[in-house]
């Protein structure tokens, strides 16, 4: 199969998932945890449910507060994001940023 | 405490506005964007999550508009994961359609003819370092003698500022059609200096007696002889009398034709047969230019005429005086009546009001007040300040002030057109590199990508937009040219040489400024004003080269997970 090219703040998500990988997170929730805003968290979120790595639902609150969507990794999600943290954290550890001094 | 409540419900608004516009298989997303929109903690980090929400709804309505088979959502792919992939490909194909768009624009004549205007104060300083302003008229004066075309050498004669060149040309013009005869009148108008003057006068006398123009043009080379090197020698008493028959003939003469009714029919037939399409050489330079310095002698010996006329009354001979008077009103109607340009209608009018006046004192002084009233209703009716007939016609339908705001609108717009190139040359070689540099993972030109595909659409945006801006302010001169051309149209002619006059001045630069940088120019360095937009140009270069440099430094590596370093 071939492995898809992720981004950095694809990893940063999966990486937020994995702390906790049964739980259901919300979507502010993460924001805060990978301190990724809004217009680059939920497209990231929409492609990983879109390839069903990733399951949602709604949440009813309090009433007059609109619900809440929640996320948890599916079980071939949580492979992916497995596998992808393991290959990236030697890579990681050994690429420089160009331009960097030192 | 109002303002933040305020700031929530903007983002809350913002937000649902951004569902609204969103496809319907993302709306699901947004309205979880706006669950989450009353947990954010802080107004304004609710109005940032709330701006990051819209501009992911109007992301995905863009592709939906732009790519319309990516309505159903994320087509699979290698690029699954990749951030920027789908909002990459839909801008690159808008800024294509952009770009292309601007491009058509190119094959339409009045755009070309509109960018070559813009372009004019650039233009003018290349100009003026090579001290050649004409430069169009080598090329064509060339072709018209290697095609013995008469009409093309008369054109060229007419309108070229040398004036040697000018008289070589109107001389092999009348040799090879002697038709053209009339060419030397223009010429000599426009050249006192020239050696020629006198004889070509002579013929021209010999061709159309009854014309006063060649005895205006022989009493203005007679004055311009008094000045020689800038120095003014006083006339001799042969030279004052040769100047006194030359004006008493002009004011004897029944017509008065500068003949710019042939000039604009010779240009009606040249331009079209060389495609000489430059409104600056073309039309500006025909209204006002010719006859100005030829009339104004006319009326230093009209007022000598009147004062004459005063004279003869202070001695009681009221006859002779009145006939004074009325060989200068007479002068001056003729001018009026037959003259075409606004200048020649100022000085008609002139002479007639001034002319008026002294009847209307000499009838008064008789007693004859009844005439007295009809010459003082006429003063005031040829007044050129006041009175029915103003000096300059009125053809000026958009006003001066029109016509320097459009002449800013198509300089800046041909500016931006200029500089959106420059920008989409640097974003397209930037993406082109990056695209060679993903093979070998080279990950700056990689990171560079995004940015680039940015610049280039909003380049390609803004190449669009200021084509589309240029076109359709010179639009309503294009056809004041065009009419001008085909029909021999003189209504609007004031607008279009308001507005060429104005796009000669670079952008910003008050017309004060600009006679104070021409009087720089032609004292001092010829070069002066090229170097300081030069200088601006490439200050601005720098400033822009030093920019991306920063960002392309200052941003983190791809390589980011060094800050997560507590991956399991």
């Amino acid at each position: 199969m071939k492995t898809p090219r992720i981004s950095p703040e694809t990893l940063r998500v999966l990486e937020s998932f994995l702390r906790h990988p049964t739980d259901w997170h919300y979507g502010y929730e993460l924001s805060r945890e990978t301190k990724l805003k809004s217009g680059t968290l939920y497209p990231i979120l929409m492609r990983l449910e879109k390839y069903k790595l990733l399951e949602a639902r709604w949440v009813a609150t309090q009433e007059g507060v609109p619900p809440r969507h929640t996320y948890r990794l599916t079980p071939n999600g949580y492979e992916l994001a497995r596998t992808q943290m393991e290959e990236a954290r030697p890579r990681a550890m050994v690429r420089q940023p160009a331009f960097c001094s030192g | 405490m109002m303002v933040e409540t305020h700031l929530r419900h903007v983002a809350t608004m913002l937000l649902e506005s951004a569902i609204r516009i969103a496809p319907p298989d993302t709306r699901e997303w947004g309205q979880a964007m706006r669950g989450e929109l009353s947990y954010v903690e802080g107004h304004w980090a609710a109005l940032m999550w709330a701006f990051g929400g819209a501009s992911v709804m109007a992301k995905h309505a863009l592709i939906s508009i732009l790519i319309p088979s990516r309505r159903g959502g994320i087509s699979p792919g290698d690029e699954l994961f990749a951030k920027h992939v789908s909002l990459g490909k839909a801008a690159l194909v808008a800024a294509v359609v952009c770009i292309v768009a601007a491009l058509v624009f190119f094959g339409a004549p009045p755009f070309r003819q509109a960018f070559r205007v813009a372009m004019q104060p650039w233009t003018f300083m290349f100009q003026m370092a090579s001290r050649n302003f004409q430069p169009g008229f080598d090329a064509l004066a060339k072709r018209a003698e290697e095609q013995h075309d008469p009409e093309g050498l008369a054109f060229c004669a007419v309108r070229l500022e040398r004036p040697g060149e000018s008289a070589r040309l109107a001389e092999e013009a009348v040799h090879l059609d002697p038709n053209l005869i009339w060419v030397y009148a223009v010429v000599g108008m426009r050249h006192l200096e020239l050696p020629q003057t006198g004889q070509w006068m002579a013929r021209l006398e010999q061709w159309d007696p009854r014309n006063s123009l060649f005895h205006l043009i022989e009493a203005e080379s007679i004055e311009r002889s008094h000045l020689r090197h800038g120095v003014w020698t006083p006339p001799t008493r042969d030279q004052e009398q040769a100047w006194l028959t030359a004006m008493a003939a002009a004011f004897d003469s029944p017509r008065f034709d500068d003949y710019l009714d042939r000039v604009a029919e010779l240009t009606r037939k040249v331009v079209p047969r060389y495609g000489f399409y430059d409104p600056y050489e073309v039309q500006s330079r025909e209204q006002l230019d010719l006859p100005v310095d030829t009339l104004e002698s006319s009326v230093r010996f009209a007022k000598s005429l009147l004062r004459s006329g005063e004279d003869l009354e202070a001695k009681g001979d009221h006859k002779s005086a009145r006939g004074k008077y009325w060989r200068v009103a007479r002068f001056g109607q003729i001018v009026d009546s037959q003259g075409r340009t606004g200048f020649e209608h100022l000085i008609g009018t002139s002479l007639q009001a001034l002319a008026y006046r002294q009847l209307e004192a000499s009838s008064e002084k008789e007693g004859k007040q009844s005439e007295a009233a009809l010459f003082a209703y006429l003063a005031a009716k040829f007044d050129p300040f006041t009175g029915e007939h103003p000096g300059f016609p009125g053809e000026s339908a958009f006003g001066l002030e029109t016509a320097r705001r459009n002449a800013a609108v198509v300089q800046i717009s041909g500016l931006m057109i200029l500089v959106f190139s420059g920008l989409l040359v640097i974003a397209a070689a930037i993406l082109i590199a990056g695209g060679s540099a993903r093979r070998r993972a080279r990950p700056a030109a990689q990171r560079a990508r995004p940015v680039a595909t940015m610049v280039l659409l909003s380049s390609g945006a803004g190449l669009l937009f200021s084509s589309v801006t240029l076109y359709l302010t010179y639009r309503p001169y294009w056809y004041i040219f065009q009419s001008a051309i085909q029909n021999g149209g003189r209504s609007q002619a004031r607008d279009l040489f308001f507005f060429l006059n104005d796009t000669k001045i670079p952008p910003g630069v008050s017309p004060r400024v600009d006679l104070l940088l021409h009087s720089l120019l032609y004292s001092g360095s010829p070069s002066f004003l090229f170097y300081v937009w030069a200088g601006v140009t490439l200050l601005g270069v720098i400033g822009l080269v030093i920019i991306l440099l920063r960002h392309f430094r200052g941003r983190p590596s791809a390589g980011g997970l060094q800050n997560h370093p507590r991956v399991p």
